[in-house]
């Protein structure tokens, strides 16, 4: 490595030169090959499923009876489908809530240094990981519950309420970073014209932010949607359609809890990979949403 | 008027409120797991009528470290040759546009996904059958987009004066990456790659069919199954009441873990920085 830093013409500096670059291109394909790798792997699996159920009887059916004990097989997720996405939309909702205003805390009132000792803290909360969110969760929260009167504790509001801190650090450094620009371009006009300090956060930084923080509530939901263990820890795991009170049970929870037991290239076995590949295009959807808008958005704007 | 104060109202509020649950959070784990630390918990292997309602959780660290050390050295060095790759030599804009949508869509597979992914294509087709090097691979997997974002970002925020200059001055690229690139940005890349680490250490998802296990010795191959510590928090919470002590104790090593590391990669980036 030392020796190659002048110009010369020797074969050998050369070549290690294409040979470092080779390495490091080979390596780079290597990451972007993993995602083809799980998507074929996904789909190989998925697909036998739908020689003996249809799409539509997938998507739409809401009995899941994956092992026959008599009474025949069914393989029906719409309840998974709908918990996925229920839970994920009110976790998003309350977290922003929180959010968004830790969020202003931060790029209006916070100093300089107060942000600087902060943001740590935040990357601190986001490293927790989310089996200790459902230890607590059944620990704590499902005892609250328990308290006001819900059977068992576990329900679909417990899960949110759980999901949503788990997207506080995520929404919070990425608002405030939005709203910091928008402070930094829009206030010292707004301020020199006499305007008071938090009407003009009110009525000009948090309007201008209003798209990025769209957008970044979308991506919030793509992350729940994904999140499994403190989901599952807290919501019942019942198939049922899922209510605020009631249990239920989200499709990353039936493939951690089924997938021990499936024997493999059972159609159990490929239906669990199917509500995977559901899950997973839908995450890709919301993302190729957010992706569309972003792009329109900001054609707008220039 | 009502509006601003209600904003300035809502702003300190929520803001009072995360830093409550922040402090509660780990709070709440250190006094209730700090009972259960002791020399023997750390040291030795889960015991007890129901396992692991005593003795320790020495197999679950270890495998935890063997989990998370299997990930960054599959899933590290992608990711930093990638954001190389991203900032030094992809020339074309349109490649760029592609290859960033890429690494976003591997950031947004859910984390069973990839549990799924690892099993039909590491346990099941190449007969590795449930082991460490399997759930690495999925956790790798996982890490990269996090990693690599972070160190793209390091790398795109040096000056690029100082990389012209090197190039003027005739070294070849490799050599400006190795000499210049790679040692100021070690600050940064030393963080992403601790951080990303944590975040391996814990994901249980992925784990749960391709390599974790309610129990085994400490791990000393990368072809066996092992213990983590999330997995085992997990079935030491499903086993109920009984095991309540140690998954308090477990779930105090994790945070505490988690604290230690991030401290480190804090302090070390700013270390990095000053100088």
């Amino acid at each position: 490595m030392t020796a190659v830093f002048v110009y010369t013409d020797d074969m050998l500096h050369k070549l290690f030169h294409k040979l470092n670059t080779g390495v490091l291109i080979a390596l780079t394909a290597v990451s972007y090959l993993a995602l083809a790798f799980v998507v074929y792997f996904i789909f190989r699996e998925a697909l036998p499923l739908f020689s003996q159920v249809s799409v539509w009887d997938f998507l739409t059916g809401t009995r899941w009876m994956p092992v026959d004990y008599g009474s025949g097989t069914a393989f029906g997720i719409f309840n998974f489908i709908a918990a996925s996405v229920i839970v994920s939309l009110l976790a998003m909702i309350f977290a922003s809530v929180l959010g968004l205003g830790a969020a202003v805390f931060l790029s209006c009132a916070a100093s300089e240094k107060i942000r600087r000792v902060i943001y740590p803290f935040i990357d601190l909360l986001a490293g927790v990981p989310s089996v200790i969110y459902g230890f607590i969760g059944i620990v704590v929260l499902l005892k609250i519950f328990l308290k006001v009167g819900v059977h068992t504790g576990s329900c679909v509001l417990a899960a949110s309420i759980l999901l949503s801190v788990m997207l506080l650090p995520f929404l919070v450094s990425s608002c405030s970073e939005t709203m910091l620009k928008m402070k930094e371009h829009y206030l010292p006009g707004a301020r020199a014209m006499g305007v008071d300090y938090w009407y003009s956060v009110a009525t000009i930084v948090l309007p201008s932010s209003f798209k990025n923080i769209l957008l970044t509530m979308m991506l919030a939901i793509g992350r729940a949607m994904g999140e499994t263990m403190a989901v599952m820890m807290v919501i019942g795991n019942a198939n049922l359609f899922p209510t605020l009170l009631g249990k239920s049970e989200t499709i990353a929870s039936v493939i951690a809890l089924e997938m021990g037991t499936a024997v493999a290239d059972s159609p159990h076995y490929h239906a669990l990979y199917a509500a995977g590949l559901v899950l997973m295009l839908l995450v890709f959807l919301i993302n190729t949403g957010i992706a569309f808008l972003r792009n329109r958005l900001i054609r707008k704007e220039a | 008027m009502i509006r601003s104060r209600l904003v300035k109202i809502w702003a300190y509020a929520s803001f009072i409120l995360i830093a409550a649950i922040v402090v509660f959070l780990f709070a709440f784990v250190f006094i209730k797991g700090a009972g259960t630390i002791s020399w023997t918990f750390l040291t030795d292997i889960p015991r007890g009528a129901v396992l692991g309602s005593e003795g320790g959780i020495l197999p679950a660290i270890a495998g935890s470290f063997l989990f998370t050390a299997t990930a960054a050295v599959l899933g590290g060095i992608p990711a930093i040759t990638s954001a190389l790759y991203m900032v030094f030599f992809c020339k074309s804009k349109n490649m760029g546009v592609l290859f960033k949508s890429l690494i976003q869509c591997i950031a947004g597979i859910p984390s069973i996904v990839l549990g799924l992914f690892a099993y039909s294509f590491l346990v099941k087709d190449l007969g590795l059958g449930r082991c460490v090097l399997s759930g690495g691979t999925a956790l790798a997997v996982m890490i990269l987009p996090f990693i690599e974002v972070r160190a793209e970002k390091a790398f795109s925020e040096m000056k690029e004066q100082v990389i012209h200059s090197s190039y003027a001055l005739g070294c070849s690229k490799t050599y400006t990456i190795f000499k210049l690139v790679l040692p100021s940005c070690r600050g940064e890349l030393v963080s992403a790659i601790i951080l990303g680490c944590c975040y391996a250490m814990g994901a249980t998802a992925p784990l749960i069919f391709t390599g974790g296990v309610a129990f085994s010795a400490v791990p000393d191959s990368l072809a066996k199954p092992a213990m983590a510590l999330p997995l085992h928090l997990y079935l030491l919470i499903a086993q109920g009441t009984t095991s309540l002590p140690t998954a308090y104790g477990t779930a105090f090593v994790m945070m505490a873990i988690l604290l230690i590391s991030n401290m480190a990669a804090t302090l070390y980036a700013a270390r990095v920085r000053k100088k």
